[in-house]
């Protein structure tokens, strides 16, 4: 299936925004105005979504002219692209997670996608699954790099991998038998502690994740 | 050649500046070939923008400059991760202001010889008005039993594994360029080290305008890299105490090269100087067959910043990312039984050449020194250069010997930490003379 890979779901989302010349700032500038505060990490509102691995939202204007030999084209309309990896299970179930969405974060939903053309806002949840399925795009191909992972699996392996470091920097060298006791306790403990919040773990708060705030990488030629 | 001084001016009046310059113009050690032999010393010269603006080159051609270059390196600390320890508020003086122009590296057999080129320069500096030297950066090779080695503070043998290009003369050694499908190992493109040349792309570098002022040019990280001996050496013994497989094995783990050089890929299981002075084997080795880690850690320094094949694709991921490092230590050698101190003034002057600063050496500081992802570690840092602060990890793969298990390094301490530095364009010859005579001419 090509929206799915695994139990992994790969959506694409297509929504055109509001072509209205008399609003200013137009649609299109108010929804990047949005995007641009939306926070990352743990608040992002697509943490407090359940089953999100990945979400992207770009505000995508026309296609580029690169000049020749290339041809010029242009699209009817502005769009907003949502790209979300999401847990779909085996039977890929699309419309529970966006049930999930439009319960979780209506006030962000309406925020973003009141600009976009025939949007019939997150309080009717099955309006709302049916308006973001007639935008969907078939994704075709796409990689989620989770091993076939649902989110609170990979949670819990991040938490696990670092706590078993953990514990062996503290442990390693110790005499075998009070070795043995403390790993038995470090497990139990380890399997009574909640799984952490979506976006909390430290491999993701990295770097690499940054908030739009900070420092652009790079000169941005020639990468 | 065994010591080197690196001057910093910075420019006066423009035309006393560009006097010092065309004065200097015939001094500059270029790349030809040393028919009768070393010579006593050498002279390089290279600019930061500031430099540049000093000089008062055209804006149509300073603006021209990469991001990266036209803001310094100072400017690029989020970036690089120059934060915390390394931050620029515990630089040297010299770097404080921002007024360091020009960079003079000067090399030379002796210390005589040194110093004689060096009152030489700053003869001319009198003469010419045209700078001032605001800071000065002594550095030198480490002497054993009278004989100039490759040796830093902490003990390793350094110097391996410096790039090949296309159309250097310099003899090539297989392991020092890109990796071929065929297992063998080519030249990089020569654009990847010098301006105005093919890259591996076969794109030509983002270099200023016009051409000819950036053709066999080149641009020059500087970093200067205390050592915290003491912190080494008491974390190493520490740890060498829990480890299996000892101290000197544990020391080799944490670069991937035992420290008289030897690869642990080649020889995991002790030093084997035959290798070492083997330049058919000592580069020549590929990760493939080693995905545990049982013989050169995952994470070892020598994987991270040159991972060969470690990535996939025949190593294919890394040949834009590759660098040419030159540098000397500096500060007073300690032997092993002495006691040190972290305060005691002694590191390596690191010094980077690449045709794009951004796309190679940030790039390998940020994502393969600063940060684990690529080379499967997570957030954890390059053991020996990350900037820790006290968090760091680093995870030694186990060996095949069940006497000598996985083995954790946590609470990692900084052990090296940056003192300065900036970013600086080395200028072709020819290039020079146009500095130096007002001929630059961006139109």
């Amino acid at each position: 299936m090509p929206n799915q890979n695994g139990t992994v779901y790969g959506l694409t989302i297509l929504s055109p925004i509001i072509n209205d010349e008399k609003a200013t700032p137009s649609h299109d500038l108010q929804i990047r105005k949005y995007l641009a505060t939306l926070p990352t990490g743990e608040n992002s509102p697509f943490a407090q979504t359940p089953g999100t691995h990945l979400a992207r939202l770009v505000v995508m204007d026309d296609v580029i002219y690169v000049g020749m030999p290339a041809c010029e084209e242009h699209l009817n309309s502005k769009y907003l692209i949502f790209e979300s990896n999401l847990d779909g299970g085996p039977t890929g179930d699309l419309d529970s997670y966006l049930r999930g969405l439009a319960q979780s974060i209506p006030e962000h939903l309406d925020a973003i996608w009141s600009h976009c053309v025939g949007y019939p806002g997150a309080a009717n949840a099955q309006a709302f699954v049916d308006y973001m399925k007639a935008c969907q795009l078939e994704t075709t191909f796409f990689f989620a790099a989770v091993n076939d992972k649902s989110v609170p699996e990979t949670l819990r392996a991040l938490q696990t991998q670092s706590a078993v470091t953990d514990f062996i920097a503290t442990h390693q060298g110790m005499e075998p038998s009070r070795l043995q006791a403390e790993f038995v306790q470090f497990a139990n403990e380890l399997k009574a502690t909640p799984v952490p919040p979506a976006g909390s773990m430290p491999d993701l708060v990295h770097r690499g994740f940054r908030s739009p705030s900070e420092e652009i990488k790079t000169g941005g030629h020639n990468e | 050649m065994p010591v080197a001084r690196y001057i910093f001016l910075q420019l006066k009046e423009v035309p006393q500046a560009r006097v010092l310059i065309r004065r200097l113009l015939h001094e500059i050690t270029t790349g030809q070939h040393w028919d009768g032999g070393k010579p006593q010393s050498t002279l390089n010269i290279a600019f930061t923008h500031q430099g540049l603006r000093a000089l008062e080159l055209p804006d149509a051609t300073l603006l021209s400059f990469p991001v990266e270059f036209q803001q310094g390196m100072k400017k690029r600390a989020a970036i690089l991760g120059d934060t915390g320890l390394n931050s620029p508020e515990h630089w040297d003086e010299v770097w404080q202001a921002e007024s360091v122009h020009v960079w003079l590296g000067v090399h030379a057999l002796s210390a005589e010889a040194l110093e004689t080129r060096c009152s030489a320069i700053a003869a001319l500096l009198g003469e010419t008005g045209g700078a001032t030297i605001i800071g000065a950066q002594d550095a030198a090779s480490a002497i054993v039993n009278g004989k100039q080695t490759t040796g830093e503070h902490f003990g390793y043998t350094d110097g391996f594994g410096n790039p090949d290009y296309l159309g250097f003369a310099r003899s090539s050694q297989p392991g020092q360029g890109k990796l071929m499908p065929d297992g063998s190992w080519a030249q990089l493109a020569t654009g990847e080290l010098l301006l105005g040349y093919a890259d591996e792309a076969g794109e030509l570098p983002v270099a200023p305008v016009p051409h000819i002022l950036a053709a066999n040019g080149t641009f020059m990280v500087y970093r200067k890299l205390h050592q915290n001996l003491a912190t080494f050496r008491a974390f190493l013994d520490e740890n060498a105490a829990l480890y299996g497989g000892g101290k000197e094995k544990l020391a080799a783990k944490f670069i991937g090269r035992w420290r008289d050089g030897t690869p642990l890929e080649l020889s995991p299981d002790g030093p084997d100087q035959s290798i070492v002075k083997d330049p058919q084997r000592n580069t020549n080795f590929t990760y493939g067959a080693d995905d545990d880690g049982t013989h050169c850690p995952i994470g070892a320094h020598i994987r991270r910043v040159h991972p060969r094949d470690a990535f996939g694709f025949n190593g294919r991921l890394i040949d834009r990312r590759r660098i040419t490092r030159r540098g000397l230590p500096y500060g007073r050698f300690a032997a092993e039984d002495e006691q040190v101190s972290d305060t005691e003034d002694r590191g390596i002057i690191f010094m980077a050449l690449n045709a794009n600063i951004s796309r190679q050496f940030e790039f390998v500081q940020q994502q393969w020194i600063d940060y684990g992802n690529d080379a499967h570690q997570g957030n954890d840092k390059d053991m020996l250069l990350g900037n820790h602060g006290g968090q760091g990890k680093y995870v030694i793969q186990g060996d095949r010997a069940a006497a000598n298990p996985p083995f954790v390094c946590a609470n990692l301490p900084n052990f090296v930490e940056l003192r300065g530095g900036d970013y600086f364009f080395l200028p072709s010859i020819t290039a020079l003379g146009m500095i130096a005579m007002d001929l630059v001419d961006p139109r």
